[in-house]
């Protein structure tokens, strides 16, 4: 699976969002779920997550993530309640523990577990989705105007995943017909073979960078000061989409620090679904979105994307 | 008056830092504008050292010492302002995959210009130009790593063009390519030399397709241009000298000492015609010098595949119910295109891949049955790639290594084939250090040393030149006449045509068509030069040596030596 950049071009709206735009909108995707703690919010973000995944054409590539982060999701879930020992709501009570002392398994311990299994999930998604739609290169090229040495830094590392992982794949066959039996002795007869697998790779792996700096001082690299090439064009959309994510941020800001996306779930939880609550929530929302309605647009309405 | 020259190397002697012997000794070398040089020559000749002098790289990014001038229109680069070279003169390296930088087409060939500290809208220009001429507009987003080699050598060629340099240097640049890809990337330099007016330096080991290209071919041996001149002239001293850097056909003239040197099949037909053969032809297939049959006595087939058929898991279909035998002492190649399925189908042959219906045997068992490990056991297979081989600090303990894992005992068998390959003085040497045709001995060292006497190789003469050539094909003729098999995929059809038995091609997954070696002769696109340039006059002509047999009647000697 590694031998292919996840990135893969669909010519889908988000993907032609310009660089700046799309980083903003998932960058409140990513610093909502870890600013808010009202659970419905949390739920709505992790919702819009998902709706983004399925307009931008992203499932296949998300759902390995997704798995994932179901699995850790769930792991939270059931561990919070079992560590936890606070809440006034309890359910069972199970036998004596060392250290932990008698269990007790409250609602509002289940509850928290909940809602940071889902914001767990909304952060993973959030990386999931800049895997699928944002192109590497754009990146790079973005930041490289501020910082254009770890841009470099981050884009030889990209190129080498692919040919490190093809080159671990052929000497791993190659071990194993020179009679190497990877599955075979304990961990630290393992532990030593797979030491030998890296052995191969990073000698392959330093042979292979001295020919790229090669090629690279080949190309004037580090010959004088350098511009930076970026032909990102600009378009009506481009700004919707900066101002939707920006304003998603603002707002979700503002909601936390005056007290709307506030919930707290100890001793006893508070109330779910309090109508000045549910007024942020909904304009954030709406803000989160409007680049998903513009995609459909873009997809299905000619003028409309003429127009964007 | 002669013409000032573009660049010019004096004197120039080279040591590597470390090194105790020169790489360059003494190079005297002039470079005309518009000029296509080309340099052929052995693995360590000093030909890549050289385009690093002209490219502006030795010593700046390897340090060492340095003697000699480089001159540049006539005025002397010294210190630092060689490192200006780079300005003018752009080079493109052997392997694709190492001298990309950016992850995306478009960011790879703005790369250079970004590093020349160009204006935005000049490198837009420049960049639009580039991939519109070199046909790459469509790949503008598409991530390098995706590319094919031949894309990506086109890719590699249009960062540097954009540059804007006045002189190409390509350093084996088609060496990683199958043969369609290189005669494009060839076919492009040529366009670039002759419209465009770049000058050309070129270095290359698979000269069939670039000799007649060349205005001036240098040789190379020990560091020193030991002969410079037109091809056809360079092409009858070598073959006086012995030496091997020359393609079949002005071989062929050479040793038949010529008046003029053809080097173009085409040119070719039109001299023999006007040759009188010395004795009559005659369709005589006993008359093969080189080759000894395979023993009809011996018939045990060592690998049976029956009715194969693979498909990745991506759900491409590579391998459609394909059956194949292979009798021991037989020498099989496999032929075709990229993507064919000829290293899928080594794979299977193998047991490395399982097939998804149908079966392979080994010797009698089936690879189904057989684990990974118990494999080296019966079968070497050599993959592209020697350096997936090597990671042990000395040669030695690189076959030692294959021999602790099969707990074999090491009654002398390592020196055996470490003397048999040529590497019994470099047996203390780390694998690592080794020029790329030792490193591969090494890597079929270590995997012969587990006793199989079937080998599976994996296009074995990627990148090696004709004198390391010769001694593979040495080395793996000798092994079959002692009983031993050879299945090998290649894109080589000149040493499929020297050494092969049998010739099988894949095309699309399916075994296009299975034969003696003579099946080259017949086909369109993979007979070799001699073939070509003998077609429609005796259709039992593959090699040089077989040619002048022809010619003479087996007065070949005197002939070679006249």
């Amino acid at each position: 699976m590694l031998d292919q950049l996840s990135y893969k071009d669909k010519n889908t709206f988000l993907q032609n969002v310009h660089t700046a735009a799309i980083l903003t909108y998932l960058a409140a995707l990513l610093l909502l779920p870890l600013i808010l703690a009202h659970p419905l919010y949390l739920l709505g973000v992790f919702l819009i997550g998902i709706l983004a995944v399925v307009v931008s054409d992203a499932a296949q590539e998300c759902l390995p993530f997704l798995v994932m982060g179901i699995w850790v999701a769930v792991f939270v879930m059931i561990l919070n309640p079992l560590l936890v020992q606070n809440g006034t709501t309890v359910l069972f009570y199970g036998p004596e523990l060392p250290v932990i002392g008698r269990l007790r398994i409250t609602l509002e311990a289940i509850c928290y577990g909940a809602t940071m299994g889902v914001r767990l999930m909304a952060i993973i998604l959030a990386f999931a989705l800049y895997n699928a739609i944002v192109h590497p290169d754009k990146v790079t090229g973005l930041f490289s105007r501020f910082a254009w040495k770890s841009s470099l830094v981050v884009s030889l590392a990209t190129r080498m995943i692919p040919s490190t992982a093809r080159d671990l794949s052929n000497a791993r066959e190659v071990q194993q017909m020179r009679g190497v039996n990877f599955s075979s002795g304990g961990f630290r007869e393992r532990l030593k073979k797979y030491s030998w697998l890296l052995e191969v790779l990073l000698l392959s792996s330093l042979e292979g960078s001295l020919a790229t700096a090669e090629a690279m001082q080949a190309r004037g690299f580090g010959s004088r000061r350098r511009t930076c090439y970026n032909r990102e064009l600009v378009r009506p959309r481009d700004y919707l989409c900066f101002l939707s994510g920006l304003s998603a941020l603002i707002i979700g800001v503002y909601a936390r620090f005056a007290g709307y996306a506030n919930f707290s779930y100890y001793p006893q939880l508070d109330t779910l679904a309090a109508a000045s609550d549910l007024i942020w929530l909904g304009v954030i929302i709406l803000c989160l979105l409007l680049p998903l309605i513009l995609s459909w647009g873009w997809k299905h309405w000619p003028y409309l994307r003429s127009k964007i | 008056m002669e013409t000032l020259a573009l660049l010019e190397i004096q004197d120039l002697t080279y040591y590597y830092p470390d090194s105790t012997g020169p790489s360059l000794c003494n190079i005297n070398l002039k470079i005309r504008e518009g000029e296509f040089l080309l340099v052929a020559g052995g693995s360590g000749s000093g030909k890549s050292s050289l385009a690093r002098v002209l490219a502006g790289l030795i010593p700046e990014f390897y340090g060492g010492k340095i003697q000699g001038k480089v001159l540049l229109q006539g005025n002397e680069l010294k210190g630092d302002q060689r490192r200006t070279l780079n300005s003018h003169v752009g080079i493109v390296f052997q392997d694709p995959e190492k001298q990309l930088v950016m992850t995306s087409v478009e960011a790879e060939i703005a790369f250079g210009l970004e590093n020349l500290g160009l204006p935005q809208q000049e490198m837009f220009r420049r960049v639009a130009e580039v991939m519109t001429f070199l046909n790459l507009a469509h790949l503008k987003g598409e991530f390098t790593a995706k590319l094919s080699g031949g894309e990506k050598q086109k890719v590699a060629l249009a960062a540097v063009i954009a540059m804007h340099p006045r002189v190409l240097v390509l350093d084996e640049p088609t060496s990683q390519l199958d043969p369609v890809a290189a005669g494009d990337f060839l076919d492009l330099v040529e366009y670039l030399n002759k419209e465009l007016g770049y000058t050309v330096v070129l270095i290359e080991q698979r000269l069939e397709r670039c000799f007649h290209l060349a205005d001036r071919l240098v040789v190379m041996e020990q560091g020193k241009v030991i002969c410079d001149g037109p091809p056809g002239d360079v092409a009858r001293w070598q073959v006086k000298q012995g030496l091997p850097f020359i393609p079949p056909v002005a071989r062929f003239f050479a040793s038949l000492n010529s008046s003029v040197i053809p080097l173009t099949v085409r040119d070719g037909r039109r001299e023999l015609q006007k040759c009188q053969p010395m004795v009559p032809f005659r369709e005589n297939p006993q008359q093969r010098p080189t080759l000894s049959p395979v023993k009809k006595s011996q018939p045990t087939a060592v690998l049976e595949a029956k009715n194969l058929w693979y498909t990745y898991p991506g759900g491409q279909e590579v391998i459609r119910g394909q059956s194949l035998s292979v009798r021991e002492g037989e020498f099989v190649v496999i032929l075709g295109a990229n993507a064919a399925g000829k290293t899928t189908l080594l794979k299977l042959l193998a047991g490395i891949l399982k097939p998804d219906r149908g079966s392979v045997h080994l010797d009698g068992k089936d690879t189904r049955k057989l684990p990974l490990t118990e494999l080296g056991r019966y079968v070497g297979y050599l993959s592209q790639n020697p350096n997936d081989y090597l990671f042990q600090d000395t040669v030695e303990e690189e076959l030692r290594f294959t021999l602790n894992n099969f707990r074999i005992p090491d009654d002398g068998i390592c020196e055996e084939i470490l003397k048999r390959l040529n590497l019994y003085g470099l047996r203390q040497a780390n694998p690592r250090d080794l020029s790329s045709g030792e490193r591969q001995r090494v890597a079929l060292a270590s995997v012969l040393v587990a006793g199989s006497r079937l080998l599976l190789l994996d296009e074995p003469t990627r990148g090696i030149d004709y004198r390391l050539k010769t001694e593979l094909g040495g080395f793996l003729h000798e092994m079959t006449a002692s009983g031993g098999t050879v299945v090998m995929v290649t894109h080589d059809v000149e040493f499929a045509a020297e050494y092969a038995h049998r010739v099988i091609m894949v095309f699309d997954g399916v075994v296009a068509c299975d034969g003696s070696r003579e099946v080259l002769g017949e086909s369109i696109f993979y007979a070799p030069q001699m073939a070509r340039l003998f077609r429609g006059t005796a259709r039992d002509v593959l090699t040089v040596s077989e040619g002048l047999h022809k010619m003479t009647g087996g007065a070949l000697d005197v002939c070679q030596t006249r």
